[in-house]
């Protein structure tokens, strides 16, 4: 930690999800279009030496290093105000929703963030490319140097090790992800699938936009109300992404079309099992996913034991989504304990840097007194020039006599070093 | 030395099918990295065995079942390198790599001292013929294996109990496409092998030859094999019923490779 006290000190101010309802969060929101010129504004704070801002729909964070040796140092209170005047909202509303920590505390919470241990849903992969994106534009505006630099891609390389050596990331904990993630061991790739919605509902829209996310390339709507199908094709609609309307008198006839079905009418039975059955007729017994979010459902359950349909209701995902947060839990407890370690081993090596640096710096001055003496020495002696054995031997004589006289200086600052290693360990 | 090289490409395939048991069923990536090197090496292995083996002979195609079993064993272990490589998947190889053994391990051990004794044994069209119906039996069984694999898989789906992210079972529609391309592979190959087998036998033996149960056989597998392809292409035939189909046909190849006992042509003798 002295290195820290000595060159700076690290502050991190920042509202996230748990600490910030998404009104406030929404107005302290930096888009990625001012985050340069936002990084370089609190950059220029008085005593601010070294800054970066990650600004992400759940949380907005100011992490700086404070010039200790400036008389006007940035309080946490000053920070407030670059908030006040960058985003014209006081700092007295913000206040109350504001997490502060320093140093150890710092680093740690970057580590936690990084390998999304902070994150809303636990272990959604997002995160660390935010955190770089953010330490591109700091990087980008010069921003960041000695300390967060180093600090940054040590969170990075946590963050790696977290993903590498736990499965925090590796199941779905969303139902729209979890369909998703189900509509891919069916058809594997989903790009050139096509996904149709039947009703029109929140949560069907939701998982048409994660399929299309996941590569569909087509979406059908069929609703009792056309025009309001046609108004959830009109959204859905990309250049990539082809949208039709299904009448919803015609919808047994056209929905072998489609490879992914998402119903949410709760009008009950809108597929039968004869229905499925002439369906798979159709499309000449290509699977077909049914994705059933509709309470009363919509489809009948016995449709999962045909050959190449797979039903799944609310229940299904969510037990799926369950089982699969459970999972996430478990893992998030080891990646803390990663995390931890790997803080104390940040620290430790930042208490050790001032020996080092000490080291360098009385070989690079013993040195420099060497070669000025050889200078003045090869001066007095221009009248004799020394023949080059009689070089090389004065160039061995006085090397040796530098590190005999240096020997018991670097002897306990070396120990000092070993001394933090073992510790560490 | 030949049978050195088999004996060290045995070990290999050994290793790679242990392998290939974490990598794919406990999604243990480090052990993807010691199958697909150990099986790479053992197909090489085999290669340079089997080459030596017929160039020492001064011959182009094997003359015993060790030889041909040999011979197919390269060929599953070649299919299984492809799907990975194609579809990055080693699961194939849970299945492939132990047949892959049990047919190099036998001719490795104890080679056989049959022989076809025909003067056209060392005619470019009947190493032709032989080589196209090996991949075809290849194809066949990868077909079959493919089969298997969705049937798994898609009986997992629809009990609905967990969706792990990496599971060690391929997409529903990649087994689905790898069942099907295989057997349109094989289709050719078998017609093929069949043809150029019957047009060499009639230059060589006459008529006759249409008599022997192999032919008979050949040709009822030829139609099972068209027709299975036919009913997959038309009703899209998956899942259970596609795993009996092909079942149906490999027992029928399985009894065409039997029948090499009763046949006057094929019959592999001692010398």
């Amino acid at each position: 930690m002295s290195q820290i006290k000595q060159s700076g000190s690290l502050l991190l101010l920042g509202v996230n999800h748990t600490t910030a309802p998404i009104d406030v969060r929404e107005r302290l929101a930096i888009p990625i279009s001012r985050l340069a010129d936002a990084t370089r504004t609190l950059a220029h704070q008085p005593g601010v030496r070294e800054a970066m801002i990650l600004s992400t729909c759940n949380r907005v964070e100011l992490l700086t290093v404070q010039d200790d040796s400036q008389p006007v140092a940035t309080t946490p209170l000053g920070l407030l105000n670059f908030l006040h005047d960058y985003l014209s909202l006081p700092a007295a509303e913000v206040r109350p929703h504001v997490y502060e920590f320093r140093e150890r505390e710092a680093i740690r919470h970057l580590f936690r963030v990084a390998s999304s241990l902070d994150s809303m849903v636990v272990g959604e992969p997002q995160i660390l490319g935010q955190v770089k994106e953010s330490w591109n534009v700091a990087r980008e505006v010069g921003a960041v140097s000695s300390m967060l630099d180093p600090l940054l891609q040590r969170a990075f390389s946590v963050a790696k090790r977290v993903r590498t050596e736990t499965h925090i990331g590796s199941s779905s904990v969303s139902i729209a992800s979890v369909a998703a993630e189900l509509a891919r061991k069916i058809f594997g790739s989903l790009a050139g699938k096509t996904v149709l919605i039947v009703g029109a509902g929140k949560m069907s829209d939701l998982a048409a936009r994660h399929l299309i996310q996941q590569g569909a390339t087509t979406l059908l709507v069929s609703n009792r109300t056309e025009a309001r199908a046609e108004k959830i094709a009109d959204s859905l609609r990309t250049p990539a992404i082809t949208t039709g309307v299904i009448p919803f008198e015609q919808l047994h006839e056209q929905s072998h079309r489609a490879d992914i079905v998402i119903t949410s009418t709760g009008a009950g039975q809108v597929f039968t099992p004869e229905q499925a059955r002439a369906l798979l007729h159709r499309r000449r017994n290509r699977p077909v996913f049914f994705i059933d979010i509709a309470v009363p459902r919509d489809v009948a359950p016995e449709i999962n034991n045909l050959e190449g349909c797979f039903v799944y209701d609310m229940d299904d995902l969510q037990q799926l989504a369950a089982q699969n947060q459970a999972v996430r839990s478990r893992e998030a407890e080891a990646a803390e304990t990663i995390v931890t370690k790997e803080v104390a081993r940040y620290t430790d090596r930042l208490s050790q840097a001032p020996a080092i640096a000490a080291i360098k710096e009385l070989q690079l001055s013993a040195e420099a007194v060497r070669q000025q003496e050889l200078a003045r020495t090869a001066a007095r002696l221009a009248t004799q020039p020394l023949t080059p054995e009689q070089q090389a031997a004065i160039e061995a004589l006085t090397k040796s006599l530098t590190a005999k006289l240096l020997h018991s200086q670097l002897t306990a600052l070396r120990s000092e070093i070993v001394s933090g290693d073992d510790q560490e360990s | 030395m030949s049978l050195l090289w088999l004996r060290v490409a045995v070990v290999l395939y050994g290793i790679a099918a242990l392998a290939v048991l974490p990598a794919a069923l406990y999604n243990r990536p480090r052990w993807r990295h010691v199958a697909l090197p150990a099986a790479l090496a053992g197909a090489f292995f085999h290669f340079v065995s089997i080459t030596e083996t017929l160039y020492a002979a001064h011959r182009a195609l094997p003359v015993d079942t060790h030889e041909t079993l040999s011979m197919l064993g390269l060929l599953l272990a070649a299919s299984f390198l492809l799907l990975a490589a194609k579809y990055k998947t080693v699961s194939f190889g849970i299945f492939l790599l132990p047949v892959v053994v049990l047919m190099t391990i036998v001719p490795a051990f104890r080679p056989g001292h049959e022989t076809i004794a025909y003067p056209f044994i060392r005619t470019g069209w009947l190493l032709l013929h032989v080589a196209l119906l090996l991949a075809a039996y290849a194809a066949l069984f990868l077909s079959l294996i493919a089969s298997l694999l969705y049937l798994i898989q898609e009986r997992r789906l629809k009990q609905k109990r967990t969706i792990p992210k990496r599971s060690w079972l391929p997409p529903l529609e990649t087994t689905d496409q790898i069942a099907l391309k295989a057997l349109l592979f094989g289709l050719p190959c078998m017609t093929a092998g069949l043809l150029i087998g019957s047009v060499v036998a009639l230059q060589t033996i006459g008529p006759a030859f249409f008599a022997d149960p192999k032919v008979l056989l050949s040709l009822a597998m030829w139609i099972a094999y068209m027709l299975m392809i036919f009913i997959r292409q038309h009703s899209g035939l998956r899942g259970r019923r596609a795993v009996y189909l092909s079942s149906f046909v490999f027992l029928v190849v399985l009894a065409v490779w039997s029948a090499n006992a009763l046949s006057a042509v094929h019959r592999f003798r001692a010398p």
